[in-house]
């Protein structure tokens, strides 16, 4: 980041500075890393909130550090001071750098004020998720599957279970954190949570992430104007 | 010269101050920071523009005293960023320049999955690259 835009002309290649590289990580590498911070948290708790309740907090940490990145990384910086502002600021930027692409959609909820749905239809972290029984190499049949599904040989690789009375467990609380984080740290105080939603004509379900600003975020927007 | 740099964070707790001349007394410089600390809540808090939200992070010159000269930068996580200087004639484009290279170092800084956010800054590289920019700053 410091000393960007010093070019040298080297006569042997091998002297030459190893390049930038691309801004990303390859997918089974934080697959990996993924999958090791679920077992890890799922030997300390014994029951399904509270695992949720982990990747939320481990989450909470990323979006904190993605805030203050993102806004140095942006230039013509401006600080974001409107709901819609840093909704948008989070649904596209943070999302874009994060899994690389948009999120799908943004919605405003209708009973309610100040909730507000960022939703997706096959989230990374889900995605990597397996709630079903098929391919389980355990001779039980009442585990599910930790698995990584975009390797190079597309091949299936085991890398851990949770027993089946754990319920449905939402791996979406990873980025709901992360979102909580980046909201948080813009002085936006919200409560976040990753929600299944089924659609029909589609096997796997909707993933939205809710957000639930409190209560002086609306007091605040309403006096701005 | 640059005397002073400091690192605030949002509930105007100190996360890094360094004063870089042995002369100066270093109370007095965090005295000097204390009191900026007003002026930015209130450029904050009152924008002198009205009817556009002031959402600009360089905040400029925040007060002159005696001998000083103290400017602000506020990031979106509203963590200030001070400089106290002594020279009489800097150019606006310097001072961005030199918060802009600041903040990615505190980017850096608080990129550190082991560092927390709110406890202060023990990052010895921090120290080291804020001395470099200190420095290079000053041959200008």
């Amino acid at each position: 980041m410091i000393g960007v835009g010093k070019m040298k002309q080297y006569s042997n290649v091998l002297d030459k500075p190893l390049g930038k590289g691309k801004q990303e990580v390859s997918l089974s590498a934080f697959a990996f890393l993924f999958s090791e911070l679920v077992q890890y948290n799922q030997t300390q708790v014994d029951n399904i909130a509270e695992l949720e309740r982990r990747l939320e907090d481990a989450g909470y940490a990323v979006g904190a550090r993605v805030l203050e990145l993102l806004c140095h990384r942006e230039k013509g910086n401006r600080r974001e001071t409107r709901l819609l502002g840093i909704l948008s600021f989070v649904h596209s930027t943070v999302w874009k750098v994060l899994f690389g692409k948009v999120a799908d959609s943004l919605e405003k909820g209708t009973e309610d004020e100040d909730e507000y749905m960022i939703s997706e239809k096959e989230l990374l972290v889900n995605r990597l998720l397996s709630n079903s029984f098929v391919n389980c190499k355990h001779s039980r049949n009442d585990c599910c599957v930790v698995d990584l599904r975009q390797t190079i040989d597309k091949g299936w690789i085991f890398t851990g279970s949770f027993p089946k009375d754990m319920g449905t467990f939402n791996s979406g609380a990873f980025a709901a954190g992360i979102v909580k984080g980046v909201l948080e740290g813009a002085g936006f105080p919200a409560v976040v949570t990753a929600h299944f939603v089924p659609i029909e004509g589609q096997q796997r379900p909707r993933t939205t992430i809710l957000i639930k600003f409190s209560e002086e975020v609306l007091k605040r927007e309403s006096s701005l104007g | 010269m640059i005397v002073c740099v400091a690192v605030v964070g949002h509930q105007n707790n100190p996360l890094y101050i360094q004063s870089f001349t042995e002369a100066d007394d270093a109370l007095k410089l965090h005295h000097i920071v204390h009191c900026s600390l007003d002026v930015i809540d209130e450029r904050v808090n009152n924008p002198k523009k009205s009817g556009t939200t002031l959402n600009e992070a360089f905040l400029g010159l925040l007060y002159p005293t005696v001998n000083y000269k103290v400017y602000g930068y506020l990031t979106n996580t509203k963590v200030k960023f001070i400089l106290v200087t002594t020279d009489l004639d800097v150019r606006d484009t310097d001072v961005r320049s030199f918060f802009r290279r600041f903040h990615a170092a505190y980017v850096d800084a608080v990129s550190n999955p082991f560092h927390v956010p709110g406890k202060k800054i023990t990052s010895r590289t921090f120290a080291e690259t804020v001395r470099d920019i200190v420095r290079s700053y000053v041959l200008n």
